[in-house]
């Protein structure tokens, strides 16, 4: 079985079973990347040698007896802006073009400890500030399910590698939609955890109050066997959360029987979230909360507050957070920016200070209400994005009759929950008619992850989504 | 409503009308908004004192 084909709890039974060698594996993995990232330029550094080397030590780990669990000899990728010692680390920029770190960033070396493989650094959206992952420096991330779209961003790279087969694992980043736009737009799954719950040392910042780490995966399972590997107290991230355990595996796996999801509330909102939507998103997102009534859970229509206003909220913080971290680079090396990052850092440089802090006093009011409202329900199930994956270089699009900036509609129903700081799971919700993926959110409690893919994991038996792949991953072999 | 051409100016910083738009309904929203905020309480956490560094972690 190829690694196109495998999901990475697969992967990790097969190692276990001897059925396969991490070294196998991470050669396919590497004979895919040679073939098919000319055409998805998923990949910005590949790291062949250090890949080898690491598979051989799990190898002789495995065979000397020792386990270090569901990850142990699992080829995996990280988004090119988590610190890899030794190892070219740019952001997706011309800033960081050379910058080689001497140390790991947390969940690369907590990745590690847990036995992965590192195959190489994914390619993104310029300092994680956008969502085309149209990079002026490195060129276009392009989407396997079609090469004239974009993978959505800024974690492009590891959605498109994840999707069309090239790893079975690949960390991203989310401030503003950042790891579940790319995953609804290829077709995988991702989850941005509670603010605090995966470490951000060594990642390098877009706004600090507003970046969270987390996994994109096949599946959610395979997503919840990443978070407990990356999860955990840190105390050289100054946002780390104490006290919060990851999820529990053994709640999760193993899986073939359909889970029941009676007892669960999930809250539909009326407003905001179902608004201007492609009809087939609208449709596809219905299915999947009717699937979750028929496996018993109570489906509850609630009002939220207004998504423009907390978008607003958000996009006023991360401006000014990104301007702030900018600073000392767009003064001296601004040439070096893409055009569109250079806008919004001038933008941010604009705001007062004033309207900064109203942002936060309005940003904790605005958890208080969601707080309420997610004391009602269990979660709620909302669209990831209104649309499918746009043309590269499209810049508008036309939904219900209006048009709209594809950044904007890309990020209008993710970038709120960043300023909120909730875990939000994107899994696959279907497909288009012409085949392009659709995909939906799970938002749940602070610290509510096991709850959240639980619910996911049930949705995903049920339905069958992640198993449809990229014609391009299934040529391949 | 801010003038967003003078401060832009004040920076050295070129506005296109794009940018313009942005930050004028970005300014027109935040305005509305403060009718939501709580004027009696603390503003926000900005800054928090730590207790000395548990090497043990």
């Amino acid at each position: 079985m190829s690694p196109a084909e495998m999901t990475l709890i697969d992967a990790a039974r097969a190692l276990r079973a001897g059925q396969v060698s991490s070294a196998e594996l991470t050669e396919q993995c590497l004979s895919r990347i040679e073939r098919l990232n000319p055409a998805l330029n998923a990949f910005l550094t590949v790291t062949a040698d250090i890949a080898r080397a690491q598979a051989r030590q799990a190898d002789e780990e495995r065979r000397g007896g020792m386990d270090r669990g569901p990850l142990h000899g699992i080829p995996i990728a990280h988004k090119d802006l988590f610190c890899t010692a030794g190892v070219r680390t740019t952001s997706g920029s011309k800033v960081f073009e050379h910058y080689v770190p001497n140390f790991d960033a947390a969940v690369v070396e907590r990745l590690r400890e847990a036995g992965a493989v590192m195959l190489g650094k994914t390619g993104m959206h310029e300092h994680a500030y956008g969502i085309t992952c149209a990079n002026p420096h490195f060129g276009a991330v392009r989407n396997p399910w079609d090469r004239e779209r974009i993978p959505g961003g800024s974690s492009g790279g590891s959605a498109a590698a994840v999707a069309a087969g090239l790893c079975l694992l690949a960390t991203g980043s989310d401030t503003g939609g950042s790891i579940r736009v790319p995953a609804a737009y290829c077709g995988v799954t991702g989850l941005k955890p509670t603010f605090g719950l995966v470490s951000k040392y060594g990642a390098l910042p877009l706004a600090f109050s507003l970046d969270h780490a987390g996994p994109i995966a096949r599946t959610v399972r395979d997503v919840a066997v990443a978070l407990a590997g990356m999860a955990g107290y840190d105390r050289r991230d100054p946002s780390s959360a104490r006290g919060h355990a990851p999820p529990l595996l053994e709640d999760l796996l193993p899986p073939p029987a359909v889970a029941s999801l009676a007892g669960v509330k999930i809250g539909i909102p009326e407003n905001f979230f179902f608004e201007r939507l492609d009809p087939q998103v609208d449709n596809a997102v219905h299915f999947m909360a009717y699937r979750a009534q028929d496996l018993g859970a109570e489906l509850v229509a609630l009002r939220v507050p207004d998504g423009t206003q907390l978008n607003v909220i958000a996009q006023v913080t991360l401006l000014v957070e990104a301007a702030a971290i900018h600073e000392p680079y767009i003064r001296k090396r601004r040439k070096l920016y893409g055009e569109d990052v250079r806008t919004l850092i001038d933008m941010g440089r604009l705001i007062p200070g004033v309207d900064y802090v109203q942002a936060q006093r309005l940003r904790r009011r605005a958890q208080g209400v969601y707080r309420s409202i997610l004391k009602q329900v269990d979660c709620l199930l909302v669209p990831t994005t209104p649309i499918v994956a746009p043309m590269i270089g499209q810049t508008e699009v036309a939904i219900d009759g209006q048009t709209e900036d594809v950044r904007l509609a890309s990020t209008r129903l993710v970038r709120g929950f960043n300023a909120l700081g909730l875990p939000a799971l994107a899994v696959p919700a279907g497909f288009t008619r012409g085949g392009l993926p659709i995909g939906m959110q799970l938002v749940g409690r602070p610290f509510g992850e096991q709850e959240l893919l639980r619910i996911g994991a049930a949705l995903e038996d049920a339905t069958g989504h992640v198993a449809r792949r990229p014609e391009m991953a299934a040529d391949c072999g | 409503m801010r003038d967003w051409m003078a401060i832009a100016a004040g920076l050295k910083i070129e506005l296109d009308d794009r940018m313009k738009q942005t930050l004028e309904g970005l300014d027109k929203t935040m305005l509305g908004l403060r009718g939501l905020i709580d004027w009696q309480e603390e503003p926000v956490v900005q800054s928090s004192v730590l207790p000395p560094e548990d090497d043990a972690g």
